[in-house]
């Protein structure tokens, strides 16, 4: 990508890279959560917050001590650790604070731990070699990207709950097909930057 | 290489630390928080929603920062249960007194009114009911489309294909009145569980002298149910211009059901009479 500025990197990562429909990153709690839209919002909302605290806590990791020391080959196991670490705080904050979201959530909490959108982003940002500003700008991208998608898909799959579906497409092979559609439609974007 | 392992060492140690102090920072968890997980092992955990809680957990939130919660608002398909209901009791260190509380729908109308015509729209009582009363004679019976059933998470309700007669079954019934809603026309109610019987008619016109010319099955108004019975508790409902029965008064005893001429007060947990039977 030859234009890095801050804008271009975010509608790259939320539109045109979505995670979802163009990496094909995180589909576990896009099939997962998002039959309703309350809990598809918080959750694009928690991934969204996982993202960003990931990208900063591997950006200060990787840059200050992995990067001068030579010890990248080391990053798969630290940003492991790092996001398992943020997801730890999330879901405790979460479990204290709000117990009906954290309900809600699910087993999908944990699963943001092995989550690759988030492994995902902070991974693209080293491979890019992106500077703090540009790195949590492109997980706050991707976290919107993320959320967005799965909003658009909980709200189209509401409306499939009522529509007369036959009979072998009801459930999860249609929100196959919807998906399809879906990124099929966020191919439009394909050029912009 | 050393440098190497303790470098991992020591961003794992910082990491542990993290969420070490983080623990300390947050609020306290819920003391209730592990009560309400073993009262959430007790309910259900169907989420049908009729207690007006979220769902089966946010119920046992409630019961467990108050007990005296479950006697306001008892969960329906716990009733039923008698071992869960002991285990619940000696949870909360309360007893429960369920006689009265426990429900059953009945649907107050035995839907035999002719068709007008012939409707070919949407299966849904709701929206067969927006065409005039629907498509039967009688304007406040049941149509049969099976709404309410389509919501029954019991399969306790069903619709006879032939008669379009919908019934509720008492052994499913759990009383949990999801479908009450569901009944464009509100047919359905909740009745105490040992109310012997219910009126299968819903006809509150007054003008005409109906039942007959409309529905085979429909109240006639001619009061012999409240001549019949001895503990008064059947009287007239001015306002709706049909009998009701008074749930604490109502004895088993049969007198009125004998009485009615039309066979409309249905006893439970029979079969319904059939209504080539009727008099």
């Amino acid at each position: 990508m030859s234009d890095t500025s801050l804008i271009a990197i975010f509608v790259s990562m939320a539109l045109i890279n979505n995670f979802i429909l163009a990496k094909f990153l995180g589909l576990c709690p896009f099939f997962g959560v998002s039959k309703n839209l309350k809990n598809a919002l918080s959750m694009g909302i928690a991934v969204l917050f996982v993202m960003l605290l990931a990208s900063l806590g591997t950006w200060i990791i990787y840059d200050l001590i992995l990067e001068p020391r030579g010890l990248e080959y080391m990053k798969i196991i630290v940003y492991i650790l790092v996001i398992a670490t943020l997801v730890q705080i999330v879901e405790m904050t979460i479990k204290r604070t709000n117990i009906t979201l954290y309900n809600a959530l699910g087993i999908y909490l944990p699963l943001i731990t092995t989550n690759c959108a988030v492994l995902g982003v902070a991974f693209w940002n080293t491979q890019e070699s992106y500077n703090l500003a540009q790195s949590l700008i492109s997980a706050l991208g991707a976290g919107i990207g993320f959320t967005l998608v799965i909003v658009i898909m909980s709200g189209i799959r509401e409306r499939l709950e009522l529509s007369n579906i036959p009979k072998p497409f009801k459930g999860f092979p249609i929100a196959f097909l919807i998906a399809t559609m879906l990124g099929l439609s966020f191919l439009g974007f394909g050029g912009m930057v | 290489m050393f440098a190497t392992i303790s470098i991992l060492t020591g961003i794992g140690a910082a990491c542990g630390f993290l969420i070490f102090i983080m623990s300390k920072i947050l609020p306290k968890e819920d003391e209730t928080l592990a009560k309400t997980g073993v009262l959430a092992e007790i309910l259900p955990g169907m989420n049908c929603g009729a207690c007006g809680q979220p769902g089966c957990f946010a119920y046992a939130q409630q019961v467990a920062k108050d007990k005296e919660f479950i006697l306001n608002t008892p969960c329906m398909t716990l009733l039923q249960d008698g071992e869960a209901l002991k285990q619940l009791e000696e949870i909360l260190d309360i007893s429960l007194d369920t006689s009265g509380m426990a429900k059953i729908a009945v649907i107050h109308c035995y839907g035999n009114s002719e068709n007008i015509f012939d409707y070919d729209g949407i299966r849904s009582c709701k929206a067969a009911a927006q065409i005039g009363a629907g498509y039967k004679k009688c304007p406040y019976g049941c149509l049969g489309l099976g709404d309410c059933a389509a919501v029954c998470l019991q399969d306790a309700i069903t619709v006879d294909p032939e008669t379009d007669i919908t019934k509720v079954d008492p052994e499913k019934c759990i009383g949990c009145g999801l479908c009450i809603v569901e009944c464009p026309h509100g047919l359905i109610e909740l009745i105490p569980r040992d109310m012997p019987h219910y009126l299968g008619c819903s006809y509150t016109y007054k003008k005409k002298i109906p039942g007959r010319e409309w529905c085979e099955m429909g109240c006639i108004h001619c009061r012999k149910c409240i001549k019949a019975c001895e503990t008064d508790a059947v009287t007239w409902d001015k306002d709706r211009n049909l009998p009701t029965f008074d749930m604490e008064k109502c004895t088993a005893s049969p007198e009125s059901i004998e009485a009615c001429p039309n066979n409309v007060i249905i006893p439970i947990s029979t079969t319904p009479p059939a209504v080539s039977e009727c008099h």
